[in-house]
């Protein structure tokens, strides 16, 4: 692994991908990222180790990893980032939500070479120079969480449900939150929280 | 105040936001598999795709040529370990059943094989290519299955001591003027806390270092040693915090010492992540239940006589039960009673406690059968449970120390609206919507363990609080760190809490609703014992242990965190008197009447929990009552729950917040498990199906509309020290009854069998 500044962009072809994860010897792997050494055997045997470059918070992570890694494990296996849970790894609890391009992903389904070139953000890269995002200040006041392992998931979600315009009311807060389980079943508080620090995030 | 702030009434500590909000929200909380290890190999289990039979061999050969493979571990090559005896007969495991011991076959989707690996990807696609040869017999697969044995649960189950009975009911039920019987079911469940059931195994030489989330590091740590053969002492479970437990990781399962055996031999750290469907059949579950409930009343709805049979499944080899009837037949007065619980042994794994573990189903009858008694005596359900409301428990004419029931209907009543109730079933509607309104009571045990902590205080007022507690989503830190600042008189802030750690001194299982009561009670006493060290050298000449009980504060604290007479000691005088920097104490509290070897099993990671019903002279309960809107669609017959409000009384409550927030998700699990939740069995193969998040249906967040708390105050000085009654296990009681009851009065229809879903519904 290792940190750059730049951010590269290179953009993931798919069908590439599966030709390469099908075996075929004809398509590289990853158009750009990987290295001559990591793509050619890659093409050749899908359990054969491949360069990838994530760009997670701000930042270049270059990787080597199986081909088959989601982003859910290169976050907590490979790049120690540990915020983002796996819960089900079927994407039916949303424990491992992240922003994908400011979209939110279950990142337990989203192959880690499927978002080579995006910009990831984790719970992690939320909050700045040591001030919660007004997202986890709400979470905070409003008591929105009880064991806590859903949280990161909850927050990640709970941000791209208000830029998405979701949040207009309680019930739209409800059902656009929905995909994202809390067994600790904090859910009114969630709303709360959600209603508390949408008008701050839309603000800019 | 925001709502999930409620200001304190009287006996209630502070709604202070949680010592652990900031790590949680930035992602920086560490659950066990978040845990850093140096090179760690990936273990994928196995599980059995039959119920009951054997293996016959394993072909291993397609997935040893998965590169990355390190090595597969089945019968026939695992780690030798030794059998743990089950929790309740002196051991520590919830389960005696023990995977890869021999190729026999006990449980669907018991643990075969382990396959390590370089990687987890490696290790998931070798264990998908090891294939397997059984000889499978037919399973039973639960009640009414060919093949189930059912005896009395007394003389089997060491922790079922009696079926309560007093007066004779057979003769009162004869005479009684208004009669009732009636049956009930209740699913199997599934914890499904959020955290799966991640282990990571790490040697240093021969001392072992577990992360695993646990309700119970103690009972963990001294589990595994055990199967491993080496001393206690060597092992070390972390996980300052755990995702969720609700009773499934209160005892040990057997992955732990399989996994800490095959890091040994590898000598390298491994990581366990079971997938969440593993989960379902590699630790415990709420067992399915029938019921049968017989009540006799006089016409003025006085209780003359009450039966209670439950009937639970379990395993073959052990014989786990609830045994939810020493609660029924204590709740009401009722001068003739009887009981009889049974266990039926299926080819199933062996359940556990899941929240609430007898109250859940045992309520869901009681309190379904209360209203439906209610119905015949044309009389309010409230007034029903008002006139047979005791002071007294019948079965032994003990007294309970305290019970606020009917408060609790009462303000729970009022908050709700309950006098607009037109009392006739299908009377009330709204469009296409027909609306019940219902309600139910609900009751805990209070309990408390012996617990050990240390507290350190620096001249500064900084303070340092240990016990190996755990933070399950309870508020533990919280009302730790709370406790430790009103009695030493020290800022919020200036407290740190160490949990989740079993280097640290021992606190009982996190199950039972005991935690906060037990911690708190030991962390009272051991700051306490600081107080006294400071005044003894501050004030020599005073008398010293009545002046200290009598004093809060060490200078800093508020005035309004100070107790009536108390007065401040000035800290930094003490300390210089005594001439140290630090003081630390540690120190050892144990409930009244708890047994005498409590502390060895503290210890020993044993449980010694008292209180309940089983207290010598006096019997110890929280109270409740919970009110429910349903509305049920005339045409879809779909069911929604849009309003369910609770009123509580639990003793002291530490802090507002979390025990709000706590009664809530409460709130919501029993609605879950009145419309949602079952686990279903495929009767021919003893397997369960919908082993996922997406087919185990919990609530989301569209499934939640209004959910009101209500706390009552009020004070109990004869249960423990800090006047705790306990609430974790209190608000998911009683609320499928009142979601039955509800829909009785909006539809006419009475449903006895859990989960309501709207094929259930005949409008």
């Amino acid at each position: 692994m290792s940190d750059t500044s730049s951010s590269k962009r290179s953009a993931f072809d798919r069908r590439a991908f599966m030709a390469g994860a099908a075996g075929s010897a004809l398509v590289p792997i990853t158009a750009r990222a990987a290295t001559e050494e990591a793509k050619a055997p890659a093409a050749q045997d899908p359990s054969l180790p491949v360069e990838v470059t994530l760009h997670v918070n701000g930042k270049d992570k270059r990787l080597r990893i199986d081909a088959r890694t989601t982003v859910l494990d290169a976050l907590r296996d490979h790049l120690k980032l540990t915020g983002s849970k796996k819960g089900c790894d079927h994407g039916q609890c949303g424990a491992c939500t992240v922003l994908i391009d400011d979209r939110r992903v279950v990142s337990c389904l989203t192959l880690a070479l499927a978002a080579e070139g995006q910009e990831i953000t984790t719970i992690e890269g939320l909050a700045t120079d040591d001030r919660l995002h007004p997202m986890q200040q709400a979470f905070v006041d409003n008591d929105a969480f009880q064991c806590g392992y859903c949280t990161p998931g909850q927050i990640m979600s709970a941000v791209a449900c208000v830029k998405e315009g979701h949040a207009g009311s309680e019930a739209d807060i409800r059902e656009y939150m929905s995909g994202n389980i809390c067994r600790c079943a904090a859910y009114p508080n969630i709303v709360a929280a959600v209603k508390q620090a949408a008008p701050e995030i839309m603000k800019g | 105040m925001t709502a999930a702030a409620p200001s304190p009434k009287a006996n209630m500590g502070q709604p202070v936001p949680r010592y652990d909000a900031a790590a949680k929200v930035t992602g920086r909380a560490t659950y066990a598999s978040d845990m850093p290890l140096d090179n760690p190999a990936y273990a994928f289990l196995l599980t059995s795709a039959i119920a009951k039979g054997r293996i016959d061999r394993f072909d291993l050969d397609d997935a040893k040529r998965v590169r990355g493979v390190i090595e597969i571990v089945t019968h026939e090559n695992a780690p030798k370990l030794k059998e743990s005896k089950l929790f309740s007969n002196g051991g520590y495991a919830g389960t005696t059943i023990q995977p890869l011991k021999s190729a026999d076959i006990a449980h669907d989707g018991q643990i075969i094989a382990v396959v390590v690996a370089e990687s987890y990807e490696a290790a998931r696609e070798a264990a998908n290519r090891v294939k397997v040869s059984y000889t499978a017999t037919a399973p039973s697969a639960s009640f009414d299955s060919p093949g189930t044995t059912t005896a009395a649960a007394k003389g089997q189950n060491a922790q079922f001591k009696e079926d309560p009975a007093v007066g004779d009911f057979a003769k009162a039920f004869d005479a009684a003027e208004v009669k009732l019987t009636a049956a009930y079911d209740t699913p199997t469940q599934h914890h499904n806390p959020m955290e799966l059931f991640s282990t990571s195994c790490a040697w240093m030489g021969d001392n072992l270092v577990i992360y695993e989330g646990s309700q119970f590091v103690y009972g963990l740590k001294n589990g595994v040693a055990e199967q491993l053969g080496i001393d206690a002492d060597k092992v070390r479970v972390v996980n300052p915090y755990v995702g969720g437990g609700f009773g499934s990781r209160g005892s040990m399962t057997p992955r732990t010492a399989i996994i800490a055996g095959i890091a040994k031999r590898l000598g390298r750290p491994i990581k366990l992540v079971p997938t969440r469907d593993q989960g379902f059949t590699i630790t415990t579950h709420r067992a399915e239940t029938r019921q049968e409930i017989k009540l006799g009343a006089n016409r003025d709805g006085k209780l003359l006589a009450l039966r209670h049979e439950g009937a639970e499944v379990s395993s073959r080899a052990d014989a786990y039960c609830v045994g939810g009837t020493k609660t029924t037949t204590r709740l009401y007065a009722c001068p003739n009673v009887d009981s009889l619980v049974s266990i039926v042994r299926a080819d199933r794994n062996t359940p556990g406690f899941m929240r609430s573990p007898p109250e859940v189903p045992y309520l869901f009858a009681l309190e379904s059968a209360m209203d439906a008694l209610a119905v015949k005596l044309n009389m309010d359900p409230v007034e029903l449970r008002r006139i047979n409301d005791t002071t007294n428990e019948p079965i032994g004419g003990k007294p309970y120390t305290s019970r606020s029931l009917m408060a609790c209907f009462d303000e729970a009543a009022k908050a709700f609206g309950w006098a607009q109730r037109s009392p006739q079933p299908k009377s009330m509607s709204d469009g296409d919507w027909l609306i019940g309104y219902g309600c139910a009571a609900t009751c805990y045990p209070t309990q408390m363990g012996p617990s050990a902590a240390r507290v350190r205080l620096q001249r500064d007022g900084r303070t340092r609080v240990e016990i190996a507690g755990h933070e399950i989503g309870t508020g533990a830190y919280t009302v730790i760190a709370q406790t430790a600042a009103e009695r030493l008189g020290v800022p919020l802030e200036k407290v740190a809490v160490f949990m989740g750690d079993s280097d640290l001194p021992p606190a009982p299982v996190a199950g039972g609703s005991n935690s906060t009561a037990s911690t708190c009670s030991a962390v009272m006493m051991v700051c306490d014992q600081i107080r006294q060290r400071l005044f003894k050298a501050a004030m020599p000449a005073q008398s010293l242990t009545d002046r200290a009980k009598e004093t809060v504060g060490l200078g800093q604290t508020p005035a309004t965190q100070a107790a009536k007479g108390d007065r401040p000691l000035d800290i930094e005088k003490a300390f210089d008197a005594l001439g140290v920097g630090v003081v630390e104490e540690y120190g050892e509290w144990k409930p009244e009447g708890a047994p005498l070897d409590s502390f060895r099993a503290m210890h020993n990671g044993q449980v010694r929990l008292v209180g309940g019903h089983a207290m010598k002279d006096q019997i110890a309960y929280a109270f409740g009552a919970e009110f429910v809107e349903v509305r049920v669609n005339r045409f879809t017959h779909e069911i929604r729950c849009p309003r369910l409000v609770g009123a509580f009384a639990a003793g002291r409550i530490m802090n507002p917040r979390t025990a709000r927030s706590q009664l809530m998700g409460g709130l919501i699990w029993g609605m879950s498990s009145a419309l949602l939740e079952a686990t279903e069995i495929d009767e021919r193969n003893a397997r369960y199906v919908n082993d996922n998040l997406a087919d185990y249906l919990v609530p989301v967040n569209a499934d939640v509309a209004g959910v009101e708390v209500i706390l009552l105050s009020e004070q109990d000085d004869r249960i423990n020290p800090v006047g705790v009654k306990g609430l974790g296990e209190l608000a998911n009681v009683g609320t499928n009854a009142a979601i039955c009851n509800a829909i009785h009065h909006a539809t006419g229809q009475r449903i006895r069998k859990l989960p309501v879903r709207l094929e259930n519904i005949e409008v």
